[in-house]
């Protein structure tokens, strides 16, 4: 029998680029196939091109055998491919079942009412079918995450795909989130359906898929069983030399404290508490790690500590002095440096060349600017040397911020802001986005700093990142820190259900911890509740 | 409405609490000040309360109303589609002027109320065309549009008639319903211009497409995520074109209303229209994108108007201007109050297609 998909020798070019060259991938019916690569390998080009948002320069799709000729996704659609996308294709204040019959909605009255209650029907019945857990009444932006993904699912569902494409599924999830979804992809391959995950994370590839193609710089450099391959063979595949998947750690070797922050209250601009009552100390010579699901208010306390954000209650003391209120200049000048979590919209100007982008925060700095007048000649020196010293390809400080990947640009980012000289590093997401290479480089800069005496506050949402080089993690969800612990005396799992908002101790049953209970146990819980129950 | 009122006072955060809180206090005054009036009849309380309790005054808010909220449903649909039409007053310029050229030339006042709602919905196609094909900036595309027809209307009468206002033609008359006319105070409502019958009308149609139909959903999606409506199928183009000349049409029949229940267009300085366009956007936006909301809060608007007339007429010992004012002294405090209006998360973004 022929494969469900198979693209036959997919060429790609763009003016200047070629994207995809010469690549074949082959995917069974009923298996989840794994498409590996870094960033800019060309996964979601080729992706784009089986969903018929490309027109391939040569080569072939065929779907059973059936060669194909995709002008717009409105064909792939109807040839029975969804797609979803990284970033959810939904609409917020619409409810769930709203978003799925979205441009498909049955109708009543000749078409001039929608037949709401149908819609509802069948929803839930699909819902059923699949055994997804889902809300068909509220809204989206009332859902978590997970659901939003389930109801994404759903939606390519309703509308009779039967080759599912998941670009980075698992970014925006928590470990149980992706149990989850894992168990829903098995789910559906069971009933028959053939997915497609796209992804940069080899755990997941192996954990997720029975086979995986591995793409590099647009070419496809491998096609292997998932059951037998290892971590270390598939990182070589991707970065095409071997790479240090374990950063070597080493005891902290923890100095005076160099920031300390106190109760501190961050209002949003809804005045929602985004941060509520956050106290910790960061000590010269160790990285204190910060995990948590995105948007539980890391991002408001990071712009909190460097100066971005105002404080609404609380105190934060950097090398001993109250800055709770110092303006976000003053900060830089006395030694904090600051990695943003959006490097296209807080860290580079995109539209400026690296000389003047390394100038970025330095601005009104001595060195750069005698006499107020701006130095060009020393801050090209400065950005040669940033370019020189962190690797930044290409090697050309004229070459506009835009022009370069997300993994370079970061390291231009990470470039500047070491070279201050910082007394602290506050480093939101550093290797977000970012190719397996570059990671594995810029892990080893921090390293090297903390080695230095530097203190570094580190925020991430992966987990094996603020693992392997907090010396000590605080968790945070909904704004408080759940618990501070010690990355190496921890589990991933644990380390899932403090992310998930559970409460150390709340497992045992006291102080009604199931109502927080994450959802990817809900036998546990439902005992606690019913043993409880039963006490009273 | 006082329950309503309560939950606000409380700081119970919810979505609609400033709006319940604000529309709780006006029903709380007018209750007070109707009490009051029934106490001390010959006190300035006891004026304002015949004042709002008159046939005629009802009356007078319901024809003012008319062109505002024909003008604020047609904004609804531009902007919730995800195009801010900030043009309304223009369109209603260029309709109440088109609508009383063609009932002069043709003698038909149904003529001309087609003939001003085709003017106006012209204007708002090219708008359309500035802003979804060439992506221009909505605002200042939509400030051309009140400026175009600002200059236009005024200038055709002048070249036509040798005169910025036109000569008066026959009016669209009124419509009574037997029985119900005769009821007291609320016999307004069925002695009324047809336009009156037809703003209900379009009220009514507005919610239903809103609320009932796939394409006001596509509306929606389009203002909100149009990127979600473009992967679901169906061009956000299409439906934004479709939203913004239905916002023409509907401004159109506000304009055309306004000129042909006087049987005139006056055309001097800020023209008949003097506004009303824009109270539309602040009525609508007060009443949250919903089109009953947006009809009530123009009822509020155009009733605070009716009031300052007569009183201006009665003479109660505050200059005139002060009183002239009171209408747009609380739109001011209205905005102020309700402060956070849900804007389509896309309103006034361009969207284009992926390639």
């Amino acid at each position: 029998m022929a494969s469900a998909v198979h693209l036959d020798g997919i060429t790609k070019r763009f003016p200047g680029v070629v994207a995809n060259d010469d690549v074949d991938l082959e995917v069974e019916r009923g298996t989840v196939h794994a498409l590996l690569g870094e960033n800019g390998a060309g996964k979601t080009t080729l992706m784009n091109v089986l969903y018929g948002l490309y027109e391939p320069t040569s080569g072939e799709v065929r779907l059973d055998g059936e060669p194909q000729a995709f002008r717009s996704p409105r064909d792939a659609i109807d040839a029975g491919i969804g797609m979803i996308h990284q970033h959810f294709m939904l609409v917020d204040p619409m409810t769930v079942t709203e978003n799925i019959t979205l441009g498909n909605e049955p109708r009543k009255w000749g078409g001039l009412a929608v037949d709401r209650a149908g819609a509802r029907e069948a929803v839930v019945e699909l819902a059923d079918r699949y055994g997804f857990d889902v809300d068909p009444d509220a809204r989206i932006e009332d859902v978590s995450v997970g659901e939003q993904q389930r109801v994404e699912i759903l939606k390519a569902l309703y509308r009779g795909a039967d080759v599912l494409i998941l670009d980075e599924p698992t970014a925006v999830l928590t470990p149980q989130e992706v149990d989850e979804l894992f168990d829903v992809l098995d789910e559906l391959t069971a009933q028959g359906k053939t997915i497609i995950f796209i992804t940069h994370k080899l755990g997941e590839a192996m954990r997720a898929a029975d086979d995986i193609t591995v793409l590099r710089d647009g070419e496809k450099v491998g096609a292997v069983d998932a059951n037998a391959t290892s971590q270390e063979e598939l990182a070589e595949l991707m970065v095409g030399r071997e790479v240090l998947l374990d950063v070597d750690h080493g005891a902290a070797d923890a100095g005076d404290v160099v920031a300390a922050v106190s109760d501190v209250v961050v209002e949003d601009d809804r005045d929602v508490r985004a941060v509520d009552g956050v106290s910790f100390e960061v000590r010269a010579g160790e990285v204190f790690g910060i995990a948590g699901v995105d948007g539980n208010g890391q991002s408001e306390l990071v712009e909190a500590v460097t100066g971005l954000q105002e404080v609404d209650a609380g105190e934060i003391r950097f090398r001993g002095e109250d800055v709770t209120s110092t303006s976000r200049r003053e900060r830089i000048d006395s030694g904090m440096a600051y990695i943003p979590e959006d490097r296209q919209e807080r860290g580079l100007v995109m539209e400026f060349d690296l000389v003047e982008n390394g100038l970025l925060g330095s601005q009104h700095g001595r060195e750069f600017a005698p006499n107020g007048r701006i130095d060009w000649g020393d801050t090209r020196a400065h950005a040669d040397a940033i370019i020189d010293e962190y690797d930044v390809r290409p090697p050309n400080a004229d070459a506009e911020a835009h022009s370069l990947s997300g993994g370079n640009q970061q390291k231009f980012i990470v470039g500047r802001e070491f070279e201050r000289d910082p007394e602290l590093v506050v480093a939101s997401h550093p290797t977000r986005g970012v190719d397996v290479g570059s990671i594995e480089f810029i892990h080893e800069r921090l390293l090297e700093l903390r080695q230095q005496g530097v203190a570094i506050l580190l925020v991430s949402s992966k987990l094996e990142e603020v693992q392997g080089l907090s010396d000590r993690l605080a968790v945070v969800y909904e704004g408080e820190f759940i618990d501070v612990v010690d990355p190496d005396e921890t589990t991933e799992e644990e380390l899932g259900l403090l992310m998930a908002g559970e409460r150390p101790g709340d497992g045992d049953g006291g102080g009604g911890g199931f109502e927080t209970a994450s959802e990817a146990e809900p036998a546990p819980s439902t005992n606690a509740d019913a043993a409880d129950g039963e006490e009273a | 409405m006082s329950d309503a009122a309560g939950d606000g006072e409380g700081g119970f955060v919810e979505r609609y609490s400033t709006r319940a809180l604000f529309a709780g206090t006006t029903v709380a005054a007018v209750v007070a000040l109707l009490v009051a009036g029934l106490l001390f009849p010959d006190s300035l309380a006891g004026t304002l309360a015949a004042v709002l309790t008159s046939e005629n005054t009802l009356a007078a808010a319901l024809r003012l109303s008319v062109p505002i909220a024909f003008a604020a449903l047609g904004g609804i649909f531009a902007e919730k589609s995800g195009v801010i039409n900030i043009g309304l007053e223009g369109l209603l310029i260029i309709s109440a002027f088109g609508a009383v050229y063609v009932t002069e030339v043709t003698g038909g006042v149904w003529v001309g109320f087609v003939a001003g709602v085709v003017a106006s919905t012209l204007l708002a196609a090219l708008f359309a065309v500035v802003t979804i094909k060439f992506r221009a900036d909505q605002i200042i595309a939509g400030l051309a549009v009140w400026l175009i027809a600002l200059g236009l209307a005024p200038f055709a009468s002048q070249v036509i008639y040798n005169s910025p206002n036109t000569p008066t033609v026959q009016t669209m008359g009124s419509i009574a319903v037997p029985v119900l006319e005769d009821l007291p105070f609320f016999g307004a409502l069925f002695s009324a211009s047809p336009t009156v019958y037809l703003l209900f009308l379009a009220v009514f149609c507005s919610w239903y497409v809103f609320e009932r139909t796939a394409f006001g959903r596509w509306i929606r999606a389009s203002g909100e995520n149009p990127k979600a409506l473009d992967t679901a199928g169906v061009s956000v183009t299409h439906v934004r074109y479709a939203a913004v000349i239905i916002s023409g049409v509907l401004a159109g029949m506000g304009g055309a209303a306004l000129s042909l229940d006087l049987g005139q267009f006056t055309g001097n300085g800020p023209t008949m229209v003097n506004g009303k366009g824009f109270i539309a956007i602040v009525a609508y936006l007060f009443g949250n994108y919903n089109p009953v909301g947006a009809f009530l809060s123009t009822m509020l608007f155009a009733g605070l108007d009716a009031v300052q007339t007569v009183l201006q007429l009665q003479g109660i010992g505050v200059p005139r201007q002060l009183i002239r004012i009171t209408p747009f002294v609380v739109v001011i405090i209205v905005l102020a109050l309700v402060g956070r209006t849900q804007l389509p998360e896309a309103a006034g973004d361009h969207y284009e297609t992926e390639e």
